[in-house]
């Protein structure tokens, strides 16, 4: 997380006077001062914790058991499903799954929509057909087209993770481009053009720190997303059949009939959907406004 | 004539976004794992049956000549016959359609006529317990999966209430004013779950760009001229915060979809969604092909209609 935070110093920092904090620090320190920020950093590290964990925290759900569907106990404390096996397990491994996808999908895309938008933006020809490009596939349908693939090449966790990947890329490079079409024409860049011909080390060096910001921003949103979309497709039995996640959960709550009167069965995985997107979410809006001084206090 | 010029490129951007929409969805149908023949004809059929069946759908040419022939079809209107019910694509779709836009619209003018308002309480009582709220309750929806929330008002309005009837989206055996009333029984559910998932983002996107534009200098100049607060909130302020929120429904359509899918499967609407989903199971290229189509076409449509808003909103766009 530290690491995230002290990326947007890269630019300039070696210019600003000794008497002013670099940019990273008075975002560090702006940020601390926003308790939500702070929890929901707190509550993503602990369910990375949980994901890393999860075989020492719970058994993995595998067993069949004799008590089938009862309300959460001190035996079962998420309760049972409806073939008797423990909701906490599930639950527990489910995390693992989710952080999976989340992280891998968000990486590629990620990686892949920054590449796009830079290189468009650098290379003012490419960009009309970057632009045209990012356009039409922002208008595509995305579950359903998600459904379509995953359905044709089959459900594994591979094939999610490229699924989800493969429709998050337009929106990243729909932001990085904006910040990148800024970035481009300052002076700085410019002078750079003189001392170079070199357009790749311009990018790394110049662009890309300028850009940083509006990425990790970007990787938090689209994990966030990522999170839902392969929830959205475990839910519709799209999901790896071998591998628990929040999504299979609810999922084989609908199919065994269960999901109206068995409440924990929706209400746990739900919890945890709600807890990691909701903890990105905010993380990304405190880390936007700890960056921005106009909205810094002090 | 640069009105025209406006009109034609706009009908351009839009037939380029149809035609990008059926390619893709082609594409993707022929390119990946899964033989459009296999769902035709089973391999246990002598090959001559096989052979007539695969001429009948058209299976038997090569693919280029597939794709040709399906975009002259569909200018012409045809968009085949359905492989597993043996009708023309046009009638399962139409049958389904009017669920769907059903759903997605009344989900949408709800989130707008909820959204608004409730942006504006945020940005005027700004920094105070109110604003404070809203924004809690907005981010917490952006962070809601559309199943949870779905299955929550199922469970509370349909089971332990008996308010609601809990899935499909009529009762059978109900004619003229009672069908009606059931229609719009069934409606409530699946359109507050998919408008609560979406109504975070319109309210927060709402307060935002109407506190940027209480802070602009021609708000500020109006209430220097001695207008009321109200008035220059509603009259002057608002007009030009409408102005991102109108672009965002633009930009929310394909995720309002994809939450139809998911409200239509937890309810069991026969919309749309859920007929894609079902032809994807049972290979049913033709129906898909036509489904992705008409998404495309509402996406095109909606956009349009947004443009004529905004240019309503903000006439500079107009001659621009």
């Amino acid at each position: 997380m530290t690491e995230l935070i002290a990326a947007p110093a890269v630019q300039g920092a070696e210019h600003v006077a000794s008497e002013q904090p670099r940019p990273a620090v008075a975002t560090w320190r702006s940020f601390r001062r926003e308790p939500l920020g702070v929890i929901a950093m707190v509550v993503l590290a602990a369910l990375v914790f949980v994901a890393l964990a999860a075989p020492l925290l719970a058994h993995e759900p595998a067993s069949y058991g004799q008590a089938v569907l009862r309300a959460p106990s001190a035996a079962h404390i998420f309760g049972t499903d409806s073939l008797g096996r423990d909701v906490y397990s599930e639950v527990v491994w489910g995390t693992r799954q989710s952080m999976l996808v989340a992280v891998s999908a968000s990486f590629i895309a990620i990686a892949f929509g920054t590449l796009i938008a830079v290189v468009g933006a650098y290379f003012r020809r490419l960009d009309a057909v970057v632009s045209i490009i990012v356009d039409l596939t922002l208008s595509l349908p995305v579950l359903p087209l998600m459904i379509l693939v995953a359905a044709l090449v089959g459900p594994s966790t591979g094939t999610i993770i490229v699924v989800v990947a493969a429709f998050s890329w337009p929106e990243v490079t729909r932001i990085v481009r904006a910040q990148a079409l800024t970035v481009v024409n300052l002076p700085y860049v410019d002078a750079a053009r003189l001392m170079t011909t070199s357009p790749v080390w311009i990018i790394v060096r110049h662009v890309l720190p300028a850009v940083t910001p509006v990425i990790v921003v970007s990787v938090v949103v689209t994990a966030s997303r990522a999170v839902l979309s392969a929830a959205g497709l475990a839910f519709l039995g799209l999901g790896d059949p071998n591998v628990w996640s929040w999504g299979r959960i609810l999922f084989e709550a609908q199919q065994s009939g269960a999901m109206s009167s068995a409440w924990w069965l929706t209400l746990f995985p739900s919890l945890a959907i709600l807890v990691l997107v909701l903890s990105a979410t905010l993380l990304a809006i405190s880390y936007n406004d700890a960056r921005n001084p106009r909205l810094r206090r002090r | 004539m640069s009105r025209l010029l406006f009109v034609l490129r706009r009908a351009g951007r839009a037939l380029l976004t149809i035609w990008f929409a059926v390619t893709v969805t082609f594409v993707l149908l022929r390119v990946l794992p899964g033989d459009p023949a296999q769902a035709v004809a089973s391999t246990t059929m002598t090959a001559s049956m096989r052979a007539a069946l695969l001429t009948q759908y058209g299976l038997d040419k090569p693919v280029i000549v597939q794709y040709g022939l399906y975009l002259w079809q569909m200018v012409h209107g045809n968009l085949g016959i359905s492989f597993t019910q043996s009708i023309p694509v046009m009638q399962v779709l139409a049958a389904r359609l009017p669920w769907t836009l059903l759903l997605t619209l009344t989900a949408l003018v709800l989130t707008v006529a909820v959204g608004i308002p409730l942006g504006v309480v945020a940005a005027t009582s700004q920094g105070r317990f109110l604003d404070r709220l809203v924004q809690v309750v907005g981010v917490t929806g952006q962070s809601i999966f559309v199943p949870s929330i779905g299955v929550l008002l199922l469970f509370v309005f349909g089971l332990m209430l008996h308010w609601l009837p809990i899935g499909g989206a009529y009762s059978d055996g109900s004619y003229g004013g009672a069908w009606y009333l059931s229609v719009g029984q069934h409606l409530v559910l699946p359109a507050l779950s998919l408008m609560l998932v979406q109504l975070g983002s319109y309210v927060l996107t709402m307060r935002s760009t109407l506190i940027d534009a209480l802070g602009e200098d021609y708000t500020v100049l109006a209430r220097a001229n001695g207008l009321p607060y109200r008035r220059v909130l509603w009259k002057h302020a608002l007009r030009n915060a409408l102005l991102p929120t109108t672009t965002l429904i633009g930009l929310q359509l394909g995720f309002l979809v994809g939450g139809a899918v998911l409200t239509e499967t937890v309810f069991a609407y026969p919309g749309i969604g859920r007929g894609i989903y079902e032809a994807v199971t049972q290979l049913d290229y033709p129906v898909l092909q036509g489904a992705f189509l008409l998404l495309a076409v509402t996406v095109v449509v909606a956009n349009m209609v947004t443009d004529i808003i905004y240019g309503y909103l903000d006439p500079r766009v107009k001659t621009a």
